[in-house]
């Protein structure tokens, strides 16, 4: 840590509460998460003592400044009486491999430092945070004891395709736990976890990019601490960046998910289906902004994978799923389906051939980004004229299926 | 008569027998010994690979898959320790052909025993050479793939041959093979490839360098939205 962030640390001395901010080059939208957090601290928590943290990947667009001249200049459209005490900011460059969970490393040293009751971070890419998600993500840490608390949002149907068709529905499968958004970015979680994930060596994994929302999960999950989820509304986010590699973020993500069953096989191989985590605040409907998708697009991707790599997935997938893929080549843009059960069981075998390291992991995994988009372009093919809920279900019967097909990977894990 | 050109003559030839024959038996006992030490180590390090586990790893890396391509059914740790064995016989053979001092042999000799390192090296840059060129021909793939490009196949061809043919040339040259020639002749191809290779993209890519400028300047048709995480 920095020498000036270690003196600011000594002169705060001790706090209740830390929100953390990730950043990097994000000063379009950071402005508005800074005000959403100082008017969440000044409107649920003026008693505490509230400190504020960005760490940040050494933007160079001006994102440190936007935080620090930041202020919510007229509290009283938000307050009835002002707020008193005053609100800590610290804005730092993190250390280590940029990425995501490097940041958060310095967040939770910070936190560490200051012994802090209660956590929480949150993306700074946001356009729909208001003061209440700092009220439901920090509140049930410091009132209920809960350590960690997962988000709940609504979301445009098309939105999270990987959290949908992957992560939701594996990390329910495998830990027995339904958190709807495992990868969600914007979590709550207490001091004592914030210690327990420093004790933990994964700073030079895929843990320190995309891999850190799972791995928070997950690790959370897996030592039995306590969790809950909290609806925050709708998530509305700038659309990260268009040059942002799909296939290196499948690779971190689905990368650490496989990690963490490393990690942790003997817990999830006695887990047989699901239960709810206990859900907090008021769930309500929200009008979200519409998503294009270029379906044709996504199918020719998924042709041209199945043409060119089909060599290396038929050394680990069995016969009938490379004939169902060669078959699905072939179909119409109205007929083009990848089934449920062919989605499980390849996600499966996909988890089981990094297991047993029959190729490169880095190949298996980005091998991976063909099947993902043709099973993304299967899903909003079939969801056109769905709502909402009936997303939701479909989805739900994802997640079954992964819960019935977890046989194949606990028989063939060993 | 009969004293001087024959008896004379079969009297040296049996002196010289009598000389050669204890360096001959000595010759014999060190090959004999070779077989015996070369069976012995061939034994204990095949118990060794197989103890680290050097066939699968050898899956893992695509040496198998060459191995069964060149039409060899046996396995690394069996191939790698009759490979062992087989060179401490030659290194026992060498020592036992020294024990025969001959002086037209021990010439010969000495040429092969410092030819055979080069072999060696070529040897394994060849097979570094296949290995690296098959990951990199496959990253290729995998990387063009992911970013829709058609021609995925022909790049990751072009990628794993292009590896491949430097592997070639660097081993001829540590063989000392023609190697001005051969240094040469893979310019020439190399040369000759990315001409050729710029040629078809000028007259072939014209309509996709079009729709690449056209896409960058006016922007995508219909770009998707679909925010994965």
């Amino acid at each position: 840590m920095r020498k000036d962030i270690q003196d600011r640390i000594s002169e705060i001395k001790e706090a209740d509460i830390l929100v953390g901010i990730p950043s990097y080059n994000n000063s379009k939208t950071i402005g508005h998460v800074v005000k959403a957090v100082h008017a969440g601290f000044a409107k649920y928590f003026p008693d505490r003592k509230c400190v504020l943290v960005n760490s940040d990947g050494g933007s160079k667009d001006g994102t440190i400044d936007v935080v620090q001249n930041t202020a919510v200049e007229d509290f009283q459209s938000i307050l009835l009486q002002h707020r008193v005490s005053q609100v800590f900011k610290l804005s730092t460059p993190y250390h280590g491999i940029p990425g995501k969970g490097s940041a958060f490393r310095t967040i939770f040293q910070i936190a560490e430092a200051l012994n802090v009751k209660a956590c929480a971070v949150v993306d700074s890419d946001l356009r729909s945070i208001t003061p209440e998600w700092i009220e439901l993500l920090i509140k049930p840490v410091i009132e209920s004891e809960y350590d960690y608390v997962a988000p709940l949002y609504h979301r445009h149907k098309y939105d999270g395709t990987i959290t949908n068709s992957i992560i939701y529905p594996i990390t329910r499968a495998l830990y027995g736990r339904q958190v709807r958004q495992p990868i969600g970015g914007d979590f709550g979680f207490s001091g004592r976890l914030a210690r327990f994930y420093l004790t933990k060596d994964v700073w030079e994994t895929d843990v320190a990019r995309y891999g850190i929302d799972i791995w928070m999960t997950t690790t959370a999950i897996a030592n039995d601490f306590k969790i809950c989820q909290s609806f925050l509304g709708a998530k509305i986010h700038d659309p990260k960046d268009p040059g942002a590699d799909l296939s290196a973020m499948l690779y971190q993500v689905v990368g650490a998910t496989f990690d963490l069953m490393e990690t942790y096989s003997s817990m999830w191989k006695t887990v047989k289906g699901s239960e709810p985590v206990q859900s907090l605040g008021f769930q309500y409907a929200v009008g979200l902004e519409p998503v294009l998708v270029n379906l044709d697009r996504m199918i020719d991707k998924f042709r041209l994978g199945v043409k060119e790599l089909m060599s290396i997935w038929k050394s680990f997938l069995p016969a009938e799923i490379t004939v169902f893929l060669e078959r699905a080549q072939g179909l119409k843009k109205e007929e083009f389906r990848i089934t449920d059960e062919i989605w499980a069981e390849i996600i499966y075998r996909f988890a089981l051939a990094v297991h047993k390291k029959m190729m490169n992991k880095e190949h298996l995994l980005k091998s991976l980004t063909p099947l993902y988009i043709g099973r993304t372009a299967s899903f909003v093919s079939e969801a056109w004229e769905s709502d909402a809920q009936e997303v939701e279900a479909k989805i739900e019967n994802l997640c079954r299926m992964f819960e019935d097909k977890k046989r194949l990977i606990s028989e063939n894990w060993d | 008569m009969f004293q001087r050109f024959f008896i004379e003559p079969l009297d040296r030839f049996y002196d010289k027998i009598i000389q050669f024959l204890p360096n001959f038996l000595v010759s014999v006992v060190i090959l004999i010994v070779g077989f015996i030490v070369g069976f012995i180590l061939r034994m204990l390090f095949l118990k060794l690979f197989r103890a680290i586990n050097i066939d699968k790893f050898s899956e893992r890396s695509g040496a198998v898959e060459m191995m069964k391509k060149s039409g060899m059914k046996e396995n690394v740790s069996d191939l790698l320790s009759k490979l062992i064995g087989w060179i401490v016989v030659i290194f026992f053979a060498g020592i036992s052909i020294s024990a025969l001092q001959v002086p037209t042999m021990d010439k010969l000799l000495e040429s092969f025993l410092l030819y055979i390192p080069n072999i060696f090296i070529a040897s394994l840059i060849l097979l570094i050479g296949y290995l690296v060129g098959n990951f990199l021909g496959r990253t290729a793939l995998i990387a063009c793939v992911n970013a829709g490009i058609k021609i995925s196949g022909i790049i990751s061809r072009f990628v794993k041959f292009a590896v491949l043919i430097l592997s070639v040339t660097m081993a001829l040259e540590q063989l000392g093979i023609g190697k001005e020639t051969v240094v040469i002749a893979f310019a020439i191809i190399f040369g000759g490839v990315i001409l050729a290779l710029a040629v078809a993209f000028g007259f072939g890519g014209r309509d996709l360098a079009k729709e690449y400028l056209e896409e960058k300047l006016k922007g995508a048709e219909e770009r998707d939205e679909i925010s994965h995480l």
